[in-house]
């Protein structure tokens, strides 16, 4: 007699015990409301399906247990849930607990920045625009190695080297076009002597492409600018270079 | 009784309504005169107002030239039987390349029947930038920045395979402190991709407010990829060898303190979308793949486990420290967007779930390996002994000479199996670079997923799919 | 941030104060598009002015005025390198307490010139390897006759 009830209340013909299942719910019993499909299988199969279950959980391959199923269950149609989930589309309680949540966010601090004031935070590694630097004397870094030339992945740099009046080596064009540059940082990299570098600027936009076609003055002009910054920066991370 | 005859549409739109009728009008021989130039509206009498008032008039046949005339006939029945001759053609427009919803540069001619999506065909190579022909001219180190720009949205991931690719060839283990730092780095950098999936997935489906949310932590996401690496986005910090730098001081400590911030938010977001039922309507039973199809379209990640395949590269070939890593692989049921969105939720809790592992189990050590013909010496030693001053000029202008070989590397990327078959001829440059992008299959199997769909789901479906274009034109 | 309402008036009598009047504060308002009161730090050469308030996250804490005289023409590339290592968080100490180093041979903060007159032009810094070739005139072609034959001789 239970069972064919059970089958009954399963193919949807409400129960005649209702409320009594939606506002006296028996808390103490874990299995009140009950589970959907918990007693599907035939009282006289239970058993079986269960030593079955067990027998698969034991022999089912390690490596496989770590998958976990996340997809939500199939809902459940019996009287409590069905109403709840009934009541739940009627009261939009769905769609105020998100109104809720997003009104939480009102009262909270804004998490914006007011840019051209403040700013974000930067860490001395920044690879910003480049700059080629000089020694404390004046004497510029660059002895024309092209091991920046070389290793350019966007191949952006050009150099060319000739001896100077007092003899040494120096470029005598070093051009890095900014709009091929991938800011991969591998001239800084490579470079022997840290003439060229990729300092910490990275407001240098320009309304013509050919702004940003650096040659050597340039570059050095940069370096003379924020030569105080990349130092410091250089410094703060030598121990990791 | 008069009967108005509208254009040739209308009469159209009745014969449609009952078949039988359109069925007796097609037998109608094609030399029947076209309606369908008729375009204005006309007023005719009806033929039994024409006979009765014919008979009263009578006189107007008085004339004996006039009885010479012959009737006019009735247009009307002309019309129903001649059925308008006309090709039909299904309405195509372009979806994209600026379409707010196409992620990137994704351009779809869709065919549309109303607003039913009949075919969906993706044209790709917005972004082809030639990435394979490009690597084969680059030394490996140079090659390795190509990878931060496949797919734009992963880039630590897409540094990792190659660099595993490179290793393998090489034949090199990377210190323990170098794979855990690698690991920490993909979780992350799997977060910071999610991010973007749900969050647009979301924005794409209407729910603007997660967008905003999740974009926030990704800001701060970027922030972390900048103090490692110097570059907030492509930051070529993984190498072959190991990791470019070191950690920073206090860069865990900061790290898990993101952590515990962030599975607050995901719970935020978790709680807006996964019980709306705006969302669900869009997603439940949306682009539902199959098992056996996501295995026979060739799918990976989470296309592939939300349809309940149990496959992941982190857990059947475990690569860097991930074997190491006590985690859980979400997959779903049904194979549908819900699925798949439920799926990458899990995942990025697994994510900071595998992170919080990394940080606390860090090793101390080297963070690349500790042969000069692989990585560059340090700069101070650089600076300091000769020897390591030719291996640096060696390596910075000839590259690493790998052993010939060939290889297929592949890791779990956020977006699927992303993979790359090299192949060494015995010199410093790669003969050949081969790169399996997970997003090209997905994107190729959007025509069968989005068929028989709204035009709106669409939508949802390339939001799940997670398509970035720069590994799917490379 | 969590504070009653008598706090909240509190803080505008007080961000009204450190503007110097309302009308002040409107028109900082209509600069600044916000209205913040903090610690006065330092101030540059150029005449911008840096303030601390650590009461806000990092990302707001630390703000730039920029200098009075640029009015709405303030661009962020007016920060001089000392100031952008700390407003950008690189370090925690400004360049009042701890200076950087100086050479003579520094230059002066440049802003972003372009869309000025005095825009950065690419130019070459080589001379050019290929000379035109300069069709000899009649004294010149005289002369190096001359000159070749003074050589064979």
């Amino acid at each position: 007699m239970l069972s064919s009830f059970n089958t009954l209340s399963r193919v949807g013909i409400p129960r005649l015990i209702i409320t009594r299942s939606i506002f006296f719910r028996d808390k103490k019993n874990e299995n009140h409301p009950p589970e959907p499909f918990k007693s599907s299988i035939p009282p006289h199969l239970e058993k079986q399906q269960q030593k079955a279950l067990e027998e698969y959980k034991t022999n089912e391959d390690p490596s496989l247990q770590c998958y976990v199923n996340v997809s939500e269950p199939l809902p459940s149609l019996d009287m409590y849930q069905t109403t709840k989930r009934g009541l739940q589309v009627l009261l939009w309680t769905d769609l105020l607990k998100g109104f809720m949540i997003a009104l939480g966010w009102l009262l909270r601090e804004p998490t914006t920045i007011n840019y051209p004031f403040e700013k974000g935070p930067l860490s001395p590694r920044f690879r910003g625009e480049h700059a080629l630097r000089r020694y404390a004397s004046g004497e510029e870094r660059c002895i024309a190695c092209k091991l920046c030339e070389a290793i350019c992945p966007a191949q952006a740099i050009t150099i060319e080297a000739e001896e100077r009046e007092d003899g040494s080596r120096r470029t005598t064009r070093y051009d890095i076009d900014m709009t091929k540059c991938i800011y991969c940082g591998f001239c800084q990299e490579a470079c022997p002597v840290d003439a060229i570098v990729e300092g910490p600027n990275f407001e240098y936009s320009t309304e013509t492409r050919e702004e940003l076609l650096y040659n050597k003055e340039k570059l050095l002009q940069n370096g003379d600018k924020w030569e105080a910054e990349i130092a410091a920066n250089i410094q703060a991370d030598y121990l990791y270079r | 009784m008069s009967v108005a005859i509208l254009s040739g549409k209308s009469i159209q739109w009745i014969l449609r309504s009952s078949n039988s009728v359109r069925t007796a009008c097609l037998l109608v021989p094609t030399t029947s005169k076209n309606v369908e130039q008729k375009r204005s509206v006309s007023w005719y009498l009806g033929k039994e107002e024409h006979r009765n008032y014919l008979s009263q008039a009578s006189y107007f046949y008085s004339n004996p030239e006039y009885a010479q005339w012959k009737e006019k006939p009735f247009r009307n029945e002309l019309m129903v039987e001649t059925p308008p001759k006309r090709k039909l053609r299904n309405f195509k427009i372009n979806f994209g390349p600026q379409h707010p919803a196409a992620h990137g540069v994704l351009r779809l001619i869709v065919e549309l029947d109303g607003e039913t999506v009949l075919r969906a065909d993706p044209h790709i190579g917005l972004l082809h930038r030639g990435t394979e022909k490009l690597c084969e001219y680059k030394t490996y180190i140079q090659a390795l920045p190509y990878f931060d720009r496949l797919d734009y949205c992963s880039m630590m991931t897409n540094e990792q395979v190659y660099s595993l690719g490179v290793e393998r060839l090489l034949g090199i283990e990377i210190p323990e402190r170098a794979k855990y730092i690698r690991t920490l780095m993909g979780e992350m950098t799997r977060i910071l991709n999610h991010i973007l999936a749900i969050g647009c997935h979301a924005l794409d489906v209407g729910a603007m407010t997660p967008f905003f949310w999740l974009f926030e932590e990704r800001e701060k996401i970027s922030e972390f990829y900048e103090r490692v690496s110097g570059a907030r986005m492509h930051a070529a910090y993984v190498r072959p060898g190991g990791v470019a730098f070191d950690l920073p001081l206090g860069y865990l400590e900061d790290v898990h303190k993101w952590c515990e911030s962030f599975s607050r938010r995901i719970d935020e977001v978790d709680d807006l979308l996964t019980g709306n039922r705006i969302w669900n309507q869009r997603t439940v039973g949306i682009g539902v793949v199959t098992a056996e199809e996501a295995l026979n379209l060739g799918f990976s990640g989470v296309m592939l486990r939300g349809s309940g395949i149990k496959w992941d590269l982190r857990k059947t070939q475990p690569y860097d420290a991930y074997d190491k890593m006590e985690f859980d692989v979400p997959i779903g049921v049904n194979g549908d967007c819900f699925d798949r969105y439920l799926c990458r939720m899990e995942e990025m809790r697994q994510s900071l779930r595998i992170m919080e592992q990394c940080i606390n189990n860090m090793p101390s050590g080297e963070y690349k390996v500790d042969d000069h013909k692989v990585v560059p010496p340090k700069r101070a030693e650089m600076k300091e002994s000769m020897e390591a001053l030719i291996h640096h000029f060696k390596l910075f202008s000839e590259g690493v000479v790998v052993p010939p070989g060939t290889t297929y590397t592949a890791i779990e990327a956020p977006k699927g199996e992303m993979g790359v078959y090299l192949v060494s001829d015995g010199t410093s440059k790669p003969y050949r670079v081969h790169i399996k992008a997970p997003g090209f299959i997905h994107l190729a199997a959007l025509d069968r997923i989005a068929r028989r769909h709204m035009l709106a789901d669409l939508v949802a479906i390339i939001g799940t799919l997670d398509i970035v274009f720069g590994e799917v034109d490379r | 941030m969590s504070e009653g309402i008598l706090a909240k008036v509190g803080q505008w009598f007080k961000i009204m104060r450190h503007y110097g009047g309302i009308k002040n504060t409107v028109l900082s308002l209509y600069r600044y598009d916000d209205l913040k009161t903090g610690n006065f730090i330092g101030a540059d050469k150029y005449g911008n002015r840096y303030y601390q308030n650590t009461r806000y996250f990092v990302g707001r804490s630390r703000w730039v005025q920029y200098a009075d005289r640029v009015g709405l023409d303030y661009d962020a590339s007016q920060v001089p390198p000392e100031w952008h290592r700390w407003l950008q968080y690189i370090t925690d100490d400004p360049p009042t307490t701890t200076p950087l180093k100086k050479y003579p041979w520094m230059i002066d903060h440049i802003e972003n010139r372009t869309g000025t007159s005095q825009i950065y032009v690419p130019y070459t810094t080589v001379p050019p390897k290929i000379q035109s070739w300069q069709p000899p005139t009649p004294s010149t072609t005289t002369q190096n006759i001359s000159s070749t034959k003074s050589q064979l001789q």
